[in-house]
């Protein structure tokens, strides 16, 4: 095994990724609801712009906590540099810069493209609540290019991750792939929960947010298999990460918690019980969907970290 | 642009007296560390926030059974194409004119994507002032006219500084001397710049596999993913996302007609 070092980002970090995912998977089904869902799926638009809203707050505070020196997190962004030579592709912009192949840069900036968005889009829905008037060409235009920062946002954990020299990472392709779909999943389920928690009326958009995230769990299954292959074909070195995280002490984390709780058993409950919707299969459904993409995220982090 | 500078480590001379260790402490006014024991003469264990310079001793059974020693006075590679630079989300690890890699202590604000960035495990976090630490390649000497501390220190010549093709040169010709002489496991290790990481700008001669030293054998530049990893997450978003429309429309309309 080669001597490499590891950043040791813990859990908050672990909690921001699930939560970022979150936020960008249910504004991007809030979008879809609202542009093609009709009347049915409104309270489906309303609930997911609030939660993208909530969920992506505390994002910026969690990770500016996480930094060596809290007090500079804008020199993610803007800094003024002695130095042209800041790598490949780097943009300088007066103070600001922007490298598109350091996803943490790129990441920072679509954290805060995303949250105007989510503000803008959970402002307008608030206001026609309250019985204003919608600011309908702002909503539908944060909608659509909140939905790019959305899935950006989901996304771009796995890509950061994959473009480290850590073993089980460096050569698994897919684990931007596999995040983004952990993203839909959790935030429709987390969308879903709150619709049978509150008891809502609207049965035949929860059906069609079911079934979004039902393929958005079919789609994490095969990447996840793809993913599986990719890495067990790399070599030795990535072989060694990978049975980190499938055997070992995350193993049972990895089994149970990402691929049992999180991925079979929700598919099978929502596989079974397509003809009608039930509201208490929806939520437990729900919750076992939250949490094993929760643990999805945690499992890969740590075991990645781990060797 | 100025001429690119190297450090050449042939590790064939290396006597494992340390000075180097101690120069580049001294120099670089690093604090002393708790002694780890690793078994061997060696310490630390792998480089850290203070340790920039590490002498590895690692021990080797040889064909007749006996135990033999291959020295190697390891440091940051300052790679041609460095992992931890195109990590960086701040700019503060930066390329000097003279090709070496420097972290801005000013700007760096302790993220670490760099430390798990490096294909070498050579960045180090700095826990005391929250920041990332690394070889600087002395860049207050360099720029000054002064070789880096650990080569003026090294008494067998092990450690070399100068122009990087010059001592590429000079690395090759040492190789096919030791080859002749019996060592035909004798290589160099991130001389040539199109072998990997666009070449190392300390670059090594090495007496057994790289491995055995605890070097990768071929590293990659971990942001070359970047570009395949995001197509395959837009893939990823088209397929959830027409997943979600088609749903959504289907039910939509259905729901219009009722």
């Amino acid at each position: 095994m080669p001597l490499l070092q590891s950043a040791d980002w813990p859990l908050i970090i672990d909690i921001y990724f699930f939560l970022g995912g979150l936020a960008g998977g249910a504004f991007v089904i809030a979008t879809v609801a609202s542009l093609w869902g009709g009347d049915r799926s409104r309270e489906i638009t309303r609930i997911g712009y609030y939660l993208a809203l909530l969920a992506i707050i505390p994002g910026p505070i969690i990770l500016v906590a996480d930094l060596g020196m809290p007090t500079r997190f804008l020199h993610m962004m803007m800094v003024a540099k002695p130095e042209l030579t800041i790598g490949q592709s780097a943009v300088n912009l007066g103070p600001f810069h922007l490298k598109p192949f350091s996803p943490m840069n790129a990441g920072a900036w679509a954290l805060m493209g995303f949250s105007l968005c989510a503000f803008l889009a959970a402002l307008d829905v608030f206001l026609v609540a309250r019985g204003g008037r919608s600011m309908a060409g702002l909503r539908g235009a944060a909608g659509v290019i909140g939905s790019f920062f959305g899935f950006f946002i989901a996304a771009y954990p796995g890509v950061l991750m994959g473009a480290t020299a850590r073993p089980l990472w460096i050569d698994a392709r897919l684990l931007g792939a596999l995040f983004l779909t952990v993203g839909m999943t959790t935030g429709g389920a987390a969308i879903a929960l709150i619709l049978a928690a509150t008891g809502a009326r609207a049965r035949d958009g929860l059906a069609s947010l079911k079934r979004t995230y039902t393929m958005a769990l079919g789609l994490e299954l095969v990447i996840l298999i793809l993913l599986f292959a990719v890495v067990r074909g790399a070599g030795p070195v990535a072989q060694a990460g990978l049975a980190a995280l499938i055997s070992g002490v995350y193993g049972t984390t990895f089994w149970l918690g990402a691929v049992g709780v999180g991925l079979i058993i929700p598919l099978i409950l929502e596989l079974t019980s397509r003809s009608r919707v039930s509201m208490g299969v929806t939520a437990i459904s729900a919750i076992l969907i939250l949490i094993g993409g929760f643990l999805t995220k945690y499992v890969i982090m740590i075991a990645g970290q781990a060797i | 642009m100025a001429r690119t500078l190297a450090m050449y480590t042939d590790t064939s001379v290396c006597i494992g007296c340390r000075a180097c260790q101690v120069a580049c402490k001294q120099w670089n006014q690093l604090p002393a560390e708790e002694p780890v024991w690793t078994g061997t003469y060696q310490n630390q264990e792998h480089f850290t926030d203070k340790t920039y310079r590490l002498v590895r001793f690692i021990e080797k059974k040889d064909t007749k059974g006996d135990l033999a020693w291959l020295l190697m006075s390891d440091v940051c590679k300052h790679c041609a194409e460095a992992g931890c630079l195109e990590a960086c989300p701040t700019g503060a690890i930066y390329r000097t004119e003279y090709g070496t890699v420097n972290i801005n202590q000013d700007i760096c604000n302790g993220c670490r994507y760099c430390v798990s960035a490096c294909p070498f495990g050579v960045v180090s976090f700095n826990h005391d002032t929250g920041r990332a630490n690394k070889c600087t390649f002395c860049n207050d000497r360099i720029h000054n006219g002064l070789g880096p501390a650990c080569a003026k220190a090294c008494p067998t010549e092990s450690i070399q500084f100068g122009f990087r093709d010059e001592l590429a040169a000079k690395a090759q010709k040492r190789v096919e001397v030791l080859k002749k002489q019996g060592f035909k496991d004798a290589q160099l290790y991130g001389a040539d710049q199109n072998d990997f990481l666009g070449g190392l700008n300390a670059f090594f001669l090495l007496l057994d596999k790289p491995p055995v030293y605890g070097l990768p054998e071929k590293p990659k530049l971990p942001q070359k993913n970047v570009f395949v990893d995001s197509l395959l997450s837009i893939g990823a978003a088209i397929a959830v996302g027409i997943g979600a429309v088609v749903s959504f429309r289907g039910r939509g309309s259905r729901g219009g007609e009722g």
